[in-house]
């Protein structure tokens, strides 16, 4: 760290005073306090992990630093950065997760001068992270690591060993691109998911209004390029891409549970770990709490992306980020706290910590070897992150649409919300299209 | 100076006092800021008047909304009534030293705190483990969708409201029972009046102003209620379960929109405050009637 | 009528309708625990189950391989774990404080106010009386944006001081409320008695009416007590560190953890919040039932 910076002092000095502040320069004002608010990390070891970093920095840094682990059960910490920027007190830096960045965006500071340099040491930054935090070509918060996760398939090997299809085989543990990976495609789930519900195991995949059910039909509807509003901001519902996904799920749907729509975020999580599920779209909790509370179900579970549509292979994403707020007192330790937490050694000792839960926001970086190492069955989260040969692109549900819509058509889940109008309400596809375009009205004003 | 301290007026004026700056400082000052809040513009910057209400009113599921609300209100608040009345009725006819402990175990779905019973209602509904779901099964019925349908959500949702609202309006008829004096019933009997011609004449009407009273209070606490509905189902399966304060805090807090949030709470002032007006005015006229005759 | 008709012959008629009498009582009352019963199985199913998941490993809840309605192996482990937890210590204290202090404040303001509202006349009293109720109508979901604001300014955010402060908010109308109706009742001729003697209306108030009125101040007390125990908005969005937090979210935050349940500890943590308020109620019941008696029909 030292060494940069004094580079950093040498770039700076020599671009003058005119210089965008393109390079953060450590000044006195980084020593005194800092608050910051992180994620309470489910997994209680993240959390005495991050705790022994931050106050390792601390000591170093001479700088003193209370740290407050915010939950986001109950929407605790949306609560909390709602009251702080109404209040405009409490901590200097927040973890924000998802859209939140942008909606408090005119209350945070702007740290170009961390995510840039970052960038340029580790490469691509997932491009669902620029998406949600870089606002008028500016950055508005540092993305973390903590808490960031893909939510790809987890299934049962034994279903599906047996159902002719072996995820151990098609996304083995080890850096193979396998042909029968190209063959993981919809129209391969749509097969398999009778046979499922045959074998008492239907799909959990839920249609209710939290990420989990929003974000893997946005990646569904991402693969078959069906977009409910474009990039320049129309709306585009009615077309036949859109059709066509919406279509898909009507055919698919049949086959699975019939509370679906009732599902929140645990509920997929409860239906694969009481073994009456084959396959969710979920980071590894839920695979974890079976290996805790029903070990041969979770010994059975394999990780592995989600099928390729027409369009391409799209796995959902849902990041965290660090923002700092403008009228935090200490900016500075903040910027210098929250950039050094974003390195590559900082973020392993974390991920570790967490048995590779946390998704690293650098492409670069989805080579720990913590996600080989990870068992039982040895190698079930090797997939997880989306390695090189996998040809998969992290997505959000609402890409890629203006944030300013996206929001809404991701927190209202107007998505899944067609979907049920359409098979469970029983609508006609134009009553469904009709709705859609009223709701996009509504949040284009 | 000590003898305006010392008068009526003045002293019952300053023991009134904290109750005023209570009210004043924390119920009519923040309900005005909450008032300015809901006409600006989303990010907060701009003053826009009533628009975001009016916006409101285009909205299809808005409109949903306020028609559940009410819905859940007139139901939930109609079913806790009449649960109230019969068990308030039921524990009146037993003698004393029973009665107490009956009422006590009666009293438990009230006692608990909600969002805790909430959480254990919402355990026996849950998709993959619902206890309900496997007594039916034992019975070879279908695994019911008890979140997951529309219909059951909403009957689940006025379930568990009447079960935590049903004990509070048996106490309170319980206690207005206890008031009638027994003359009154042992005359309509010796009248030959029948088990509901007492009820018609005798007990309603003495009850008539404690029963307006209590539902009154129960319809404004049913239609602000939050926690459920939060809990249970927030506001699923689409959005055809949302009430006015988890729309609110869906739209307000989950989507950012923070003055529009508040534009949604304020829609319920108008509607209880119509109702309040029409109920307390009839509780006026009956003590009128009372203290004139 | 029928009693006039049967007077002449009551004599021998008279036996058959006493017992008669007494077996339509006996049924009615038999009728009564009949329904009773079925009311109380009802109400109680869902803190039954409770109880059964509380006594539950983790592992048991998840296998479904018997019946969700009894305990195949039971254990008090959830019990001890949050017993001996230090987190869930400091949330039942916090409740305990913010509750006893809330208690205080709220039955204060209410008692001068009660008192003052139906006792003496002053400009806009009767205005303020039927006023108060209609506080009501500003619900919390609406209140929680602005006291963001209210409570930032005054540098309260995540202290369990902010919830003592708006609290009364909701605890203190009703029982106002309930103190008013229950002094109207109080005969004048008590404090008209008092004054003669040339008491002050302090001492009216501490000597006459509230030990006259103790049934209704234990009814309203208990009333804020339950209230403010159960709440649970407030602290969800004031309070986010666990030395903070009182019980009904501490229990949330801390055993519900991403997508994760700790269903056993959940229910055990509930079912001991749940015990004060129970054996408050068990003890001052008839109070409860007392106070209200006489305050809420004449109100």
């Amino acid at each position: 760290m030292t060494m940069t910076v004094s580079r950093r002092q040498a770039l700076a000095a020599a671009a003058g005073a005119a210089a965008l502040p393109l390079v953060h320069i450590r000044t006195a004002g980084a020593a005194g306090k800092l608050a910051v608010g992180f994620w309470d990390h489910w997994v209680p070891v993240g959390n005495v992990v991050m705790k022994k970093l931050v106050d390792a920095w601390a000591a170093k840094n001479k700088v003193e630093v209370t740290i407050d682990f915010i939950t986001t059960v109950g929407n605790k910490l949306q609560l909390t950065y709602a009251a702080e920027s109404q209040a405009r007190t409490g901590h200097d830096a927040l973890a924000f997760v998802l859209w939140d960045v942008r909606n408090y965006q005119s209350s945070l500071a702007p740290v170009d001068d961390v995510v840039e340099p970052l960038i340029k040491q580790y490469g691509q930054i997932n491009p669902v992270i620029e998406y949600l935090s870089k606002i008028d070509g500016h950055w508005s918060a540092i993305p973390s690591s903590s808490g960031t996760q893909y939510k790809p398939a987890c299934a049962r090997l034994s279903f599906f060993k047996q159902a002719g299809f072996d995820p151990e085989v098609v996304y083995p543990a080890k850096p193979v691109h396998t042909t029968e990976s190209d063959g993981w495609t919809w129209q391969k789930m749509l097969e398999l998911a009778p046979k499922a519900k045959q074998a008492g195991l239907p799909f959990g995949l839920g249609l209710g209004q939290t990420t989990d059910s929003v974000d893997f039909v946005g990646a569904l509807f991402r693969s078959f390029g069906a977009e409910l509003v474009n990039a320049k901001g129309d709306i585009t519902v009615d077309s036949d891409e859109v059709k066509a996904a919406i279509e898909y799920m009507a055919r698919l749907v049949p086959h699975l549970p019939s509370d679906i729509y009732s599902y929140d975020d645990a509920s997929n999580n409860r239906a694969l770990i009481s073994g009456k599920s084959a396959l969710i779209f979920n980071p590894p909790s839920a695979w974890a709490v079976a290996v805790r509370d029903n070990r041969p179900v979770g010994a059975d579970c394999w990780t592995f992306p989600n099928p390729s549509g027409p369009k391409g292979r799209f796995v959902p994403s849902l990041p965290f980020f660090w923002g700092i707020w403008k009228f935090a007192k200490n900016q500075s330790a903040a910027k210098e706290l929250l950039g050094w937490l974003c390195e590559r050694e900082q973020v392993e000792t974390l991920c570790n910590a967490v048995s590779g839960y946390d998704i690293p926001p650098f492409l670069s970086m989805a080579d720990f070897e913590i996600w080989a190492k990870v068992e039982p069955p040895l190698g079930t989260v090797y997939n997880y992150p989306i390695r090189p040969w996998h040809n998969s692109v992290p997505s959000i549900a609402g890409y890629p649409a203006p944030p300013e819509i996206a929001v809404q058509m991701y927190n209202r889940a107007t998505l899944t919300t067609m979907i049920g109008k359409l098979t469970q309400a029983g609508q006609s596809m134009k009553q469904v299209i009709a709705w859609a375009k009223d709701e996009l009205e509504g949040f284009s004003r | 100076m000590r003898r305006w301290l010392s008068r009526r007026s003045t002293v019952a004026f300053l023991m009134c006092l904290p109750l005023i700056v209570l009210i004043g400082g924390l119920v009519i000052y923040p309900a005005c800021y909450a008032i300015w809040l809901a006409m600006l513009n989303k990010h907060m910057t701009r003053f826009v008047g009533f628009s975001n209400f009016a916006f409101l009113l285009r909205r299809d599921t808005f409109r949903l909304v306020v028609f559940q609300s009410c819905l859940f209100a007139v139901s939930a608040v109609m079913a806790k009534a009449l649960i109230g009345f019969v068990l308030a009725h039921l524990l009146h006819a037993i003698p004393g030293g029973r009665q107490r402990v009956w009422r006590g175990l009666l009293l438990v779905p009230w006692v608990v705190p909600l969002a805790l019973s909430t959480l254990g209602w919402w355990w026996l509904f849950d998709p993959s483990y619902s206890a309900f779901n496997w007594l039916l099964a034992r019975v070879g019925i279908a695994p019911v969708p008890w979140l997951g349908a529309t219909g059951w959500a909403r009957f689940c949702m006025i379930l568990v409201n009447t079960w935590y609202g049903a004990p509070f309006f048996m106490i309170m008829y319980l206690a207005a029972l206890k008031s009638v004096p027994e003359q009154l019933f042992e005359a309509a009997s010796i009248d030959g009046a029948g088990f509901w011609a007492k009820l018609r004449f005798v007990t309603l009407p003495m009850m008539r102003n404690i029963i307006s009273i209590t539902v009154l209070f129960s319809l404004i606490v049913t239609f602000a209620d939050f926690t459920i509905i939060r809990i249970l189902t927030n506001g699923g399966p689409r959005d055809t379960t949302h009430i006015f304060a988890t729309y609110a805090f869906e739209v307000g807090i989950a989507s950012g929109d923070i003055p529009l949030g508040a534009s949604v709470s304020l829609f319920m002032l108008p509607i209880l405050a119509f109702a309040s007006i029409f109920i307390l005015r009839g509780v006026a006229r009956r003590d009128r009637d009372m203290a004139a005759a | 009528m029928s009693t006039a008709a049967t007077a002449p012959s009551a004599l021998p008629a008279h036996p058959r309708r006493v017992s008669s009498l007494a077996r339509q009582r006996r049924w009615a009352l038999w009728t009564s625990y009949g329904a009773l019963s079925v009311f109380v199985v009802m109400f109680l199913v869902p803190p039954f189950y409770m109880l059964v998941t509380s006594l539950k490993t983790s592992a048991e809840i998840s296998e479904q391989r018997v019946s969700p309605w009894i305990v195949g192996h039971p254990t008090l482990a959830n019990f001890i774990d949050l017993i001996t937890n230090a987190n869930y210590e400091s949330f039942f204290l916090n409740s305990v404080k913010v509750t006893l202090c809330v208690v205080v404040i709220s039955m204060t303001i209410s008692v001068f106010a009660a008192f003052a509202l139906a006792r003496m006349r002053f400009f806009g009293s009767s205005l303020l009386a039927t006023g108060i109720f209609l506080t009501y109508l500003v619900p919390d979901s609406l209140l929680f944006i602005p006291f963001f604001r209210i409570i930032g300014e005054l540098g309260l955010i995540n202290n369990t001081w902010a919830l003592v402060l708006i609290y009364p908010t909701f605890a203190v109308p009703f029982c106002t409320w309930i103190m008013i109706g229950y002094f109207s009742s109080i005969p004048k001729e008590l404090d008209e008695a008092a004054l003669i003697d040339g008491a002050s209306w302090m001492q009216i108030l501490f000597l006459v009416f509230i030990p006259v009125a103790m049934p209704g101040i234990i009814a309203a007390t208990i009333f804020a007590f339950t209230v403010s125990w159960g709440q649970f908005l407030y602290p969800l969005a004031y309070l986010y560190s666990s030395d903070q937090m009182v019980l009904t979210v501490g229990i949330v935050s801390d055993l519900i953890r991403g997508d994760t349940f700790a269903w056993g500890k959940i229910m055990a943590g509930s079912l001991m919040a749940a015990a004060p308020p129970v054996v408050i109620y068990a003890f001052l019941m008839d109070y409860y039932i007392a106070g209200l008696t006489a305050g809420a029909t004449k109100g």
